[in-house]
This record gives C-alpha cells, sequence and structure tokens, in this order.
C-alpha cells in the first residue's frame, strides 16, 4: 500500500520586496511589492508503506516545505496529494491521529513544564487507553533513555535530552507515518547515533513508513536505502542511495604510497590532489581517465602501492548539498 | 471529547502557577488599581450620600467587585495566541486532532480559575483592611441573571479576543491590534469607572458597541440598579453580540489560516 503519493505538488510563496535601508522601509509600507518564491516545483513521488525514505537538498531546496504540505499544514498551490489515504490539508482527525511531525527546531512540548505533562495532553489528545498509553511511554522511555528527564521541566533539559522528548511525544500514539525534519539538528556524535539507532528500530518495530530530513550524511548512509533529492523545488533524484554513486561520480579516487618524498605540486598534472604527506597522495581523477592516469602516476613516481576508489558516498551526498 | 480540554485545563493551572512571578506582578497591578480607585471615589463621595445615582456603598462596591470581574472576564490567551501564529509555534497544534478553539478556551478557563482566586483574596484582604462593606444583592434572581451575564461576557471576551489575536495571521510582525483592542476595551467597558460618569451622547454611542455589556451592564445587575425586565433585555443583547463574534471569530480564523504560511523550520 502507498503511504505517501503526489503529483506535480507545488508550492509558491509571495514575499514582499523591499529595498534596502530605512527609505525602503517606509516605501514599503505603503506600496508593497510582492513576488512569487516557488519553493516546491511539481515534485511527484511515491512511498510505499515501511519504508524509511530520506530526502536531501540543499538550504532552502524545498524540503521542509513539502513536509509542511504532507501533513496538513500548508495548502498547495497546485498539484495532488494522498497521504494514509487522506487529503492532508483537509485535516481530518482520522488522519492526524495516524501521523506525526517532528521538526528539530521546533517543539511541541510544554516549555515550563516537565514533559510527562504534554505526553499526557497527548495520550488524551490521540484517545489512547490508559493502558496503551503507558506501555507505549514504557516502551519509549526505554528505547530513548529518558528516565531522569520525565520530570524536569523542558526548559530545563539539554538540546538532546529535549530532542528524545520530542521524539517520545510524537510518538506515543504509534503513527504509520513519520515525517522528520532535521532529527539531528544540534546533537552531539553520540546522541546523534542514538536517535538513528531509534529511528530505525521504531521504523522495523512498527512496520512505520519515515520520510526524514537531515544535512547530516551519517543520518542519510547508515538509515535510508532510498533518498529523494530536490533543488531548487525541483525533483533531481528518486531512488536507492547506492546508485546516486555512479550517476553523480563523475570520478574516482587513487591513493598511492611512495617510498621517497614526492612533492604535492608534481602530482597536478594527473588529477586534484585532495590529500599529501609526503609518502602519500590522494588523487581525484576523472572517471574516463583513471588507467592512463594511474599508469602515468606508476612510471613517474617511486610507487610502493595504489588503489583505486569509487568516491565515498557521503562526498556525493555532501555535493548536493552544495549545489556543487 | 471532554477529557481533551480536562486535560488541557488541568495542565494549564499547573503552568499559571509554575509562573508564580508573572501572576504576582498581574495581581499587583491590579491590587495597585483598586486601591487608588477605591480612595479616589471615597475622597469624591465624601459625606454625600449618592453620586450619579449610585449610592457609596454602590460605588465602592462597582470598584471592588469591578475587581473580581475583570479578573474572570478580562483574562485571556490572546498573547499567546499572538506569539503562536508569528513564531509559528501553533502548527503543533494543527496537526494533532484538537480543536484550537477548545484547547484555547481550556487554557483560558484555568487562567481565569487562578485570577479569579487571586481577585477574591485581594478584595477579601481589603474589605478585612480598611472594612469596607460590599454590596450584596438581595434577591435569588439578580444572583441567576449576574451569573448568566457574566458567563455570557467571558464567551462574549474570549471569542472578541479571539478574533483580533487572530489578525496576527496578518499582521505577523506585531500584536498592534491586540494592544488597542485591550486598551480600547478597558476604558470602554467600564472597568476604572462606572459609564454614567460620561456624557449622554457618548453613553448612547457606546451602547451602540459590545463592551459596555461585558462588565458594566453586569455590575449594574449586580449592584440592581436595573429592572429584572431591562436585565433580561441586556442578556438578549450580549446573546446577539455573543453570536455575532463566534461567527465573525471562526470566519477570521478559517481566512487566516489559508493565509498562513507555517513560517519557520
Ligand atoms: N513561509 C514562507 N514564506 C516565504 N517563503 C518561504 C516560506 N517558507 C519557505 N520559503 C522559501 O521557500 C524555499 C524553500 O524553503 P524550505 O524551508 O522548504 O527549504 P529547506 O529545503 O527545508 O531548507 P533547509 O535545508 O535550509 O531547511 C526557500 O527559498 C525559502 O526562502
Ligand atoms: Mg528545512
Amino acid at each position: 500500500m502507498l503511504s505517501i503519493e503526489t503529483r506535480a505538488l507545488t508550492k509558491n510563496f509571495s514575499v514582499p520586496e523591499k529595498d534596502p535601508g530605512l527609505w525602503g522601509s517606509v516605501k514599503s509600507l505603503f506600496n508593497r511589492r510582492w513576488r512569487q518564491v516557488r519553493a516546491v516545483d511539481s515534485v511527484s513521488i511515491k512511498i510505499e508503506e515501511g519504508e524509511l525514505v530520506g530526502f536531501l537538498g540543499a538550504n532552502g531546496a524545498g524540503k521542509t516545505t513539502t513536509l509542511k504540505m504532507l501533513s496538513g499544514l500548508l495548502t498547495p498551490t497546485s498539484g495532488e496529494a494522498v497521504v494514509l489515504g487522506h487529503v492532508p490539508w483537509k485535516r481530518k482527525s482520522a488522519f492526524q491521529r495516524r501521523f506525526s511531525l517532528v521538526m528539530g527546531q521546533r517543539t511541541q512540548l510544554w516549555w515550563e513544564i516537565p514533559a510527562l505533562e504534554t505526553f499526557r495532553l497527548n495520550q488524551v489528545i490521540y484517545g489512547l487507553s490508559d493502558a496503551d498509553y503507558k506501555k507505549n511511554l514504557g516502551e519509549l522511555v526505554d528505547l530513548l533513555e529518558l528516565q531522569d528527564c520525565l520530570s524536569v521541566p523542558v526548559k530545563k533539559l539539554s538540546l538532546g535530552q529535549r530532542m528524545r522528548a520530542e521524539l517520545a511525544a510524537a510518538l506515543l500514539h504509534k503513527p504509520a507515518l513519520l515525517l522528520l525534519d532535521e532529527p539531528t539538528l544540534g546533537l552531539d556524535v553520540v546522541m546523534q547515533q542514538k536517535v538513528r539507532a531509534f529511528i530505525k528500530e521504531y521504523n522495523k518495530r512498527n512496520k512505520a513508513t519515515i520520510l526524514l530530513t537531515s544535512h547530516n550524511m551519517d543520518d542519510v548512509v547508515e538509515l535510508c536505502p532510498r533518498v529523494i533529492v530536490i533543488e531548487l523545488g525541483r525533483l533531481l533524484y528518486d531512488g536507492p542511495l547506492a546508485q546516486l554513486v555512479s550517476r553523480y561520480a563523475d570520478h574516482k579516487i587513487i591513493r598511492a604510497v611512495f617510498d621517497r618524498e614526492v612533492k604535492a605540486a608534481d602530482l597536478a598534472h594527473l588529477g586534484t590532489v585532495v590529500e599529501d604527506g609526503g609518502l602519500k597522495a590522494v588523487l581525484q581523477v576523472p572517471r574516463g581517465q583513471v588507467s592512463a592516469r594511474a599508469a602515468k602516476l606508476l612510471q613517474g613516481f617511486p610507487v610502493v602501492d595504489l588503489t583505486i576508489d569509487e568516491v565515498p558516498i557521503d562526498d556525493i551526498v555532501r555535493r548536493i548539498f552544495t549545489h556543487k | 471529547m471532554i477529557r481533551k480540554y480536562w486535560t488541557a485545563y488541568a495542565i494549564s493551572l499547573q503552568e499559571t502557577l509554575q509562573r508564580r512571578s508573572s501572576l504576582l506582578m498581574d495581581r499587583v497591578g491590579g491590587v495597585a488599581i483598586i486601591v487608588s480607585l477605591y480612595y479616589f471615589w471615597k475622597a469624591l463621595l465624601g459625606t454625600k450620600p449618592s453620586f450619579l445615582g449610585y449610592s457609596g456603598e454602590q460605588m465602592l462596591s462597582y470598584v471592588l467587585v469591578m475587581n473580581i470581574l475583570r479578573s474572570f472576564v478580562f483574562t485571556g490567551r490572546g498573547w499567546q495566541l499572538v506569539g503562536e501564529i508569528s513564531s509559528g509555534r501553533i502548527s503543533s497544534y494543527l496537526v494533532r486532532p484538537i480543536s484550537y478553539h477548545g484547547y484555547t478556551l481550556a487554557l483560558d478557563l484555568a487562567q481565569k480559575t487562578v485570577h479569579l482566586a487571586a481577585a477574591f483574596l485581594e478584595v477579601g484582604v481589603l474589605i478585612a483592611a480598611i472594612g469596607a462593606r460590599v454590596y450584596l444583592p438581595h434577591s435569588l434572581s439578580t444572583w441567576l441573571l449576574f451569573s448568566v451575564s457574566v458567563a455570557v461576557s467571558s464567551l462574549l471576551f474570549f471569542f472578541m479576543e479571539f478574533m483580533v489575536s487572530s489578525l496576527a495571521f496578518w499582521t505577523s510582525e506585531s500584536g498592534g491590534p491586540l494592544f488597542c483592542f485591550e486598551l480600547g476595551l478597558q476604558f470602554a467597558a467600564g472597568t476604572f469607572f462606572p459609564l454614567d460618569v460620561l456624557p449622554h451622547s457618548l453613553q448612547k454611542a457606546l451602547a451602540m458597541t459590545p463592551f459596555p455589556y461585558m462588565v458594566f451592564f453586569p455590575i449594574n445587575i449586580y449592584l440592581e440598579r436595573m429592572a429584572p425586565a431591562e436585565a433580561v433585555k441586556i442578556l438578549g443583547i450580549q446573546a446577539v453580540w455573543l453570536a455575532f463574534f463566534v461567527w465573525a471569530a471562526t470566519a477570521v480564523w478559517k481566512l487566516g489560516l489559508s493565509n498562513y504560511s507555517a513560517e519557520g523550520g
């Protein structure tokens, strides 16, 4: 069964244009000009139940806007979406009961009081029986190691603690679909690891569909067999993570070890030197030229060892993130 | 169903109590106002038996009852709503299966509960400290009419404030509309002085607005300065205003939501 299906989903925003400076502000008070920004441009995707999909793109690519439409916060300018069998922006409670949206930089937790109170509110909002609530909460507290964070006012929690409490609040009702916007933002490495492990486990245990955005390569590589990439609002790639590499890596990596020191400048004509340590070097070489360049390297330099590799997947993802 | 809003009420009660200092500041400000108003009217009345048709006891009761009434009718979550709209925090409610109106009303009631308790305490202390006498209605029907009119005006305030706060969907930079509303409201509703003080033409004009129906007329019902038939008429007008603002608040809210761009990542 399809969990998410969109057809030519498009969102424009009108943003006021203002000349710089104070005078510009005064002018715009009386005569405001509006400019259309196309944040999402005709995006069509299909996501099956139980899939864990990474949603990638540079800053401003339109990821958050897409998630907002899928969760019903925004009505698209044009196009269609069916999520869990519903049109999300109709905001039917039958739909809202079955999904959750978590935004890394936003909180649904009550700030002044302990997270447990928000959990209780969510229990009644989602109509969970006491038994289900206890069971789900127990499970989440265990998995997310939240024992010590429940009775402290939320504003006193660290970012990592708060993020985990946030996930718990969002998952109490066992949503069939989880939309995660940068769930590891601002977390340290250990905490990132924990949140990742949790997301994976939740997906496996509950057969839940998860669509997550992240600027963190490790999230993507570790969690998402499938990725969707958008750029400037348009769909750029949709498929297995592994194929991203052959599709976007236009070069390979040659690693060489020498028995005498070699200057980086002497290697420059063979490719881009990404690393050089005197006795070893790492070169980026265009795909088609790999064998020729390797031969030249072997002939012209005191090579004792040489390997040829694919570009690591996170480099590719990073390149997509930075528009290169 | 009801449980949702009951839980929201209970949690909000805790939260309001948690913010002790802001509550305290609110109340201290209120007490300062009633104490000064109380002595102002006392001095003005001097030894006169009545003023503007208020007996001395009625006038001073006006000030004290007003404090209680204001705490109940005029406490709302308007600023919170404005904040949640302009920061985009409201998103987290819009994706959950809960009515934002019902939810806000529950929070509102929690706040009213706390403020009402505080107002009773203040007035009680004041009565004990300065030996003021408070007018108590004689007939049961007055109590009944008064309670109904206060309930209606609380709802009226809720929907008015909700409507004005929803304007933040458009003026997302500020709570300007709400600020003006609050300022005008306090004056036009008669919280600082009975509206009888004003020139007749102004009183007539005000009577065309919903404001005097919020606390001024309810207090007049309480002070039994109105015949029961007239009181019932007041209730009727209140009901009409309430119906109008329920409609208006819902309409503005719907328009606002369609204009909402869920700002912020
Ligand atoms: N409420 C809004 N009003 C006007 N323009 C907006 C609004 N929200 C987003 N935009 C614009 O739409 C585009 C897409 O923004 P969006 O937040 O979806 O990007 P994103 O992919 O989530 O980026 P990031 O990785 O930085 O979070 C951007 O150009 C942004 O400026
Ligand atoms: Mg984003």
